[in-house]
């Protein structure tokens, strides 16, 4: 048993400690952001924010969570609005722009991996507000492994991260 | 958004619908999200007296076409979306379109369950040449509503016209809701053929249709409203079906591709009280109350359980010697194109330049990102449901009702989003759905069976290797004289559920034997598009599936069809020899195209991607600087009603043999383009898949089985590997008919990078993929 901090809230879980992150969000919390891809932190499906930094949640038991917080793909809305100091009436209208530029564009096919763009996407611009192409090519094929798409959507994922960073430069949107 | 009972009462109608999530996500959404899904007032009741036996009465337009009193409406259809999203878009646009109304009243799409559609078939051709169902559909229910809306109104069916859902005529008006409240059609749509066939039911008979040149919602780029689900975590997907007492399970599956059970490893009851090992035959799973249980159980499970050993397959060492010496290709029947012509034999004899060459392609996976998961529940009242992600739901319906040895009407199939797979489950099944059913049959309760990744390496199906012998000839002046191309390619269309295989229990027959309907023969559905070559006689050669006869188990490499299949594995022959044949003339590979062709269409994709790329004739292109040189490739493709053209610029490192796809231009014409912004980005993607291909994929197998197992054995292309894309939509009104779109932009990366390669280097690489090793021994060479 433990208590882990995911998208702002402490959650207690029963699973043993050795459970794989991404079991316990999927089946213990309901959080089905993440995708068990390969459960070998090759593909990138799986990803989540812990304390801002992308991780494979497929390979990250439980007990490495310890303190830090976990912010899974339906956390993102939460995330920009505390970082945008939004009421919380402003902030349940309000989508992350990651996530906004994703459906401007039309950036997924069959969507599967998506999860583990948006949540790299969103590591990158709170790094790097304004990414060239070679640094957005940089961040999605660097680190423990390149994020994997087969449906090939990369270009619509590069033109929708550019898409983010402008709007995420312009501030909050708040409908 | 994990479907629960316990998380969302409220939007659980029937436990775990594929538009649950939808509906349930309009409620919280907020303004900024469309708003699609909403059921009309009336939900699915309408048809609910309609359904008999889990299947749904086609006859009734309701069944199809929902119209609801606030003019809103709702579509059936048995296509699942399988990520293009065209039955989000395309088919509310037709729809839309033949029924003057705007897109955005229709707010919601049944597609893929079985019992709340009434066509069947799967996941591809959704444009039907032209017409699919829902069109024709959508026009029979028109002339019904106008003439309901004449004989209200009073004024003759001519005289009527409609707007936005509003019929006028002779000063009055009324709206679809009003013509229909408390109504029924007077119709009854008419179909043919079998639901749980491969291409389901078709709509027949003949009704007037919209003309082309009224359309005012085709040709729109609508968003996809299910991206909104998908990106914000709202999407049900199947990976988040969960059912009341449902259990997880892993599979053991064996050690080879032909291998018997002999002993079933030791459970520590121990560590693993709750935790069943289930054997039928072959077939072991382990059942667990928990996911992660059940994984660490399996692992123990496996390390202990023993296997009969099998040596029954070449390895991909020998594959293309096998291939060619030991494979027998005169069992299955030989198919030559019709667009076969003249004395072939006679004309190369003649010829005064001559090209004769063999082209190898590997084996390669689906490779979906997500391994295959389905969900069974095998009730105790007989009934069956399966909650997958398929392409065909109404075949795999089928196949489970043989597995069982039960009627149809038994079973339910129900359609969520998943991991793509293009083309592994068009035939009904993608893997993991009868083995769920068979474990819940035994343990009585909702089985969750979800394959590891090695697994869906090592126990899906392959896209077919082939190879293909070509000769060509040209005459004095350079041109195409006489071609002859014989495609040679194993059995593809294995539809056997290979848990079912391995349990010892009813399956459809496998590919060759007697009985099995498709995917035996080597067709050559592409036809030979260059129409100004006097001699041409193309020819597809079957084989039975490798190691299948030998495997005591008859499975071994079990093949399918993928993204464009087999014209994906013959046109890397033929275009590339095209190039060549080029080449050898002296001429411009791209001119020697256009000027072999009388198709004006063809002509024009051709112009389109020489422009838009900016093509160099072929005296000034190649260049070699710093080591890297550079250089330019083209092919084409017809299928499914669309020319293709596409150029790929490279650079190779003349060292380490590395080729750099710098630009990809892809043209299409495909008629009549409905939905420019979703068919770029699927034209992209498929673009992509192609380099992917080309450059990085082959299948790897021993003796015994497949040795490919993860994402390091089998890789795929990366953001990092991204050319620049261009793509260009050609729009032809004047075609009358919505060719296939978006599926073969990846038949034509492979011949357009080989060309670009032999134009940087001099050097024909004829077999894929185009590896660094691979080039530099050519290079070397």
């Amino acid at each position: 048993m433990a208590t882990i901090l995911v998208n702002g809230i402490k959650r207690e879980v029963q699973a043993s400690t050795d459970t794989p992150l991404l079991y316990v969000l999927r089946n213990d919390l309901e959080l089905s952001g993440p995708q068990f891809g390969c459960g070998l932190a090759q593909c990138g499906a799986c990803s989540v924010l812990l304390n801002g930094k992308e991780i494979r949640s497929c390979i990250t038991p439980l007990s490495a969570v310890g303190d830090k917080e976990v912010t899974t793909l339906e956390g993102l809305p939460a995330r920009w609005a505390k970082q945008k100091g939004l009421t919380a009436e402003q902030a349940a209208k309000t989508l992350h722009p990651v996530q906004e530029a994703w459906i401007a564009e039309q950036t997924p096919q069959c969507g599967f991996c998506q999860n583990g763009m948006m949540i790299k996407a969103t590591e990158l611009l709170e790094h790097i507000p304004s990414p060239a192409v070679a640094e957005i090519k940089e961040a999605f094929t660097s680190g423990v492994s390149p994020h994997l798409c087969r449906c090939g959507t990369y270009t619509a994922i590069i033109q929708a991260v550019q898409r983010a960073a402008t709007q995420m430069a312009k501030g909050a949107k708040v409908l | 958004m994990i479907a629960s009972q316990k998380e969302s009462p409220s939007n659980v109608t029937d436990v775990f619908g594929a538009s649950l999530s939808r509906r349930g996500f309009v409620k919280t959404g907020g303004a900024l999200l469309v708003g699609f899904g909403i059921a009309g007032a009336n939900g699915t009741s309408k048809v609910a007296a309609a359904v008999t036996g889990h299947t749904l009465n086609p006859g009734l337009s309701e069944s199809w076409i929902e119209i609801h009193a606030d003019n809103t409406m709702l579509i059936r259809v048995g296509k699942p979306d399988f990520g293009t999203g065209s039955v989000f878009t395309a088919y509310r646009q037709i729809v839309a379109e033949e029924l003057n109304v705007p897109f955005e009243a229709i707010t919601r799409v049944i597609s893929g369950d079985t019992d709340r559609t009434p066509d069947g078939s799967g996941a591809f051709d959704f444009l039907g040449g032209g017409m699919p169902n829902v069109r024709k559909a959508a026009a029979y229910v028109h002339q019904a509503l106008l003439d309901l809306a004449s004989e209200r109104l009073g004024v003759p069916k001519d005289q009527l016209s409609v707007r936005d859902g509003i019929v006028s005529g002779g000063g009055t008006r009324v709206s679809y809701g009003e013509l229909v409240r408390n109504r029924k059609l007077n119709l009854t749509i008419p179909v043919k053929g079998d639901v749980t066939s491969m291409d389901g039911l078709t709509v027949d008979g003949d009704p007037p249709l919209k003309p082309v040149s009224q359309y005012a919602i085709i040709g729109k780029s609508f968003s996809n409203p299910v991206t909104v689900s998908k990106v914000t975590a709202r999407e049900t997907w199947v990976t988040d079906v969960r059912l009341p007492g449902m259990l997880h399970a892993r599979m053991v599956h064996p050690k080879t591709l032909g291998s018997k059970l002999v002993s079933v490893g030791p459970l520590d009851k121990a560590r693993f009280p709750n935790t069943q090992v289930v054997v039928k035959g072959n077939l072991v799973g382990v059942v667990a109350p928990t996911e992660w249980e059940a994984i660490k159980a399996a692992q123990q499970v496996a390390a202990g359980t023993k296997w009969t050993d099998w040596k029954g397959l070449p390895g991909d060492g020998r594959l293309f010697q096998f291939l060619k010496e030991d494979a027998d290709w005169k069992t299955t029947p030989t198919q030559t194109s019709k667009k076969s012509t003249g004395d072939v034999a006679s004309v190369l004899a003649k010829s005064s330049k001559k090209l004769s060459a063999t082209y190898q392609l590997p084996f390669l996976k689906h490779a979906p990102i997500g391994p295959a998961m389905a969900v069974g529940d095998v009730r105790s009242d007989g009934t069956v449901y399966v909650y997958t992600h398929t392409q065909n739901p109404q075949a795999l319906r089928s196949g489970i009702a043989r597995m069982l040895s039960t009627s149809v009407d038994r079973v339910i199939v129900r359609s969520f989003a998943g991991p793509g797979h293009y083309g592994r489950s068009n035939g009904g099944n993608a893997g993991a759905e009868d083995e769920a059913v068979i474990l819940s049959q035994v343990v009585g309760k909702p089985v969750r069976v979800q394959w590891m990744r090695q697994e869906d390496f090592q126990w899906s199906t392959q896209s077919s290797a082939a190879f293909s012998d070509v000769e060509i000839g040209l005459d004095t002046q350079g041109n195409l004289a006489g071609l002859q191309i014989d495609h040679y390619m194993p059995a593809m269309q294995d539809d056997r559920l290979v848990g079912a295989i391995l349990a010892g229990l009813p399956t459809i027959p496998a590919p060759n034997e007697k009985g099995a309907v498709i995917g035996v023969e080597n067709d050559s559905q592409d036809p030979w598009i260059y129409d100004g070559t006097p001699a041409v006689l193309e020819r597809g050669h079957g084989t039975f599936q490798i190691g299948q006869n030998s495997s005591p188990v008859s499975i071994g490499l079990r093949d399918h069809s993928m993204r464009t299949p087999g014209q994906y594995q013959q046109n890397f022959p033929r275009e590339l020899a095209v190039t060549e044949a080029a080449v050898l003339a002296g001429a411009d590979p791209l001119q020697f195209r256009i000027q072999h062709t009388r198709e004006k269409r063809l002509i024009a994709v051709l112009e389109s991607v020489r422009d838009t790329s900016g093509w160099k004739t072929h005296s000034e292109t190649a260049s070699t600087t710093g080591g890297v040189s550079r250089g330019q490739g083209v092919s084409a493709l017809f299928r499914g009603g669309s020319y293709w053209a596409c150029v790929a610029n490279i650079a190779v490192d003349m060292t380490s043999g590395a080729i750099k796809v710098e630009k990809m231009t892809v043209a299409v014409d495909p008629g009549i383009v409905i939905n420019p912004l979703q068919l770029k980005r699927q034209v992209e993607g498929g673009t992509v898949m192609g380099l992917s291909m080309t450059l990085l994929e082959e299948l790897r197998f021993d003796e015994s089985g497949i040795v490919t197992s993860d994402w390091r054995s089998y890789p795929i292309a990366t953001m990092g590997d991204l050319p620049e894309i261009k793509v260009v939509l050609i729009n032809r009104p004047e075609v009358g008919k919505y060719g296939q779109g978006s599926e073969a932009a990846n038949a034509l990366a492979a011949s357009a990078i080989a060309g670009a390669l032999f134009d940087a280097t001099g050097k024909v690489a004829r077999r894929l993929p185009l590896k660094p090793a691979y080039v530099q021994a050519l290079l070397k060479a």
